[in-house]
């Protein structure tokens, strides 16, 4: 696990109940410079005004080709190249790097949790989409 | 005082076995147990999942499959799906993921970001 090492409090003992154990795991995890690199890089993202009009022209291209209104065939291309612009943004690729490096310590931790229980816990704690469940 | 690395591991740890030690979760562990001691059923799956492959590969070599091949695979589907053993097991996971869910709740509440989203490979 690639986490830099900081002394903390240890609890004496953690609660038996899985939403205490969470919430503890919840707190270390908010602890890590991961976590904060991210949700800046997050922020910046997200109020990125280039970022922000690339984005709507990539839903009106992509709500096109969805509803079969590409009659020239110029959606695709466009949308094709404007993801490309999207990708080489300095904002898009700071966002992408803090991601992965979020992303790894957070797989490293569900797999301890997921060895423990028996179960894939994050796979399948996630909550279903416009369908519930 | 201990590491982080070392706390983050052992409150991870202790995470998964209060998981474990769930009535709800026990009983998803016992029908997983009861699954891979039935040899048909576990034969059954397998024959789905090969089944699946075999068809995807075709589909994806340029094969346009028949609507024999679809039904066959939507039967075989249906009758992984009846079997006693492997719905008992797809049953009992089903009810725990709501549980999971909200366990998983905690940790992003105190993120402010989807533990679940975050916590898988892309």
């Amino acid at each position: 696990m690639d986490v830099q090492a900081s002394p903390i409090p240890v609890p004496r003992a953690l609660a038996t109940d899985p939403r205490q154990a969470a919430q503890a795991l919840g707190r270390l995890l908010y602890q890590t410079p991961d976590r904060g690199v991210f949700l800046e890089a997050l922020n910046a993202l997200n109020g990125d005004l280039t970022v922000k009009r690339l984005g709507a022209q990539l839903r009106s291209h992509q709500s096109a080709l969805q509803w079969g209104r590409d009659e020239d065939g110029q959606h695709a291309p466009e949308l094709a190249r404007l993801e490309r612009e999207m990708q080489t943004l300095p904002v898009v690729q700071e966002y992408r790097q803090a991601e992965a490096g979020v992303r790894q310590l957070f797989c490293a931790v569900d797999e301890i949790v997921s060895q423990e229980a028996g179960v894939a816990f994050a796979v399948n704690a996630k909550r279903g989409g416009c369908c519930g469940g | 005082m201990m590491p982080m690395v070392e706390e983050m591991e052992h409150v991870a740890a202790e995470l998964g076995k209060s998981l474990r030690r769930e009535s709800l979760m026990r009983a998803h562990l016992e029908a997983v147990e009861e699954f891979h001691s039935s040899p048909e059923a576990v034969e059954l799956e397998e024959r789905l999942y090969a089944s699946y492959d075999d068809l995807i590969a075709r589909q994806q070599a340029g094969e346009q499959l028949s609507r024999e091949d679809i039904q066959a695979f939507y039967d075989l589907r249906r009758w992984v799906q009846a079997h006693p053993v492997i719905s008992k097991r797809d049953n009992a996971l089903g009810s725990v993921k709501p549980h999971l869910a909200e366990v998983a709740d905690e940790i992003s509440l105190l993120l402010s970001a989807d533990y679940t989203a975050l916590a898988r490979p892309e």
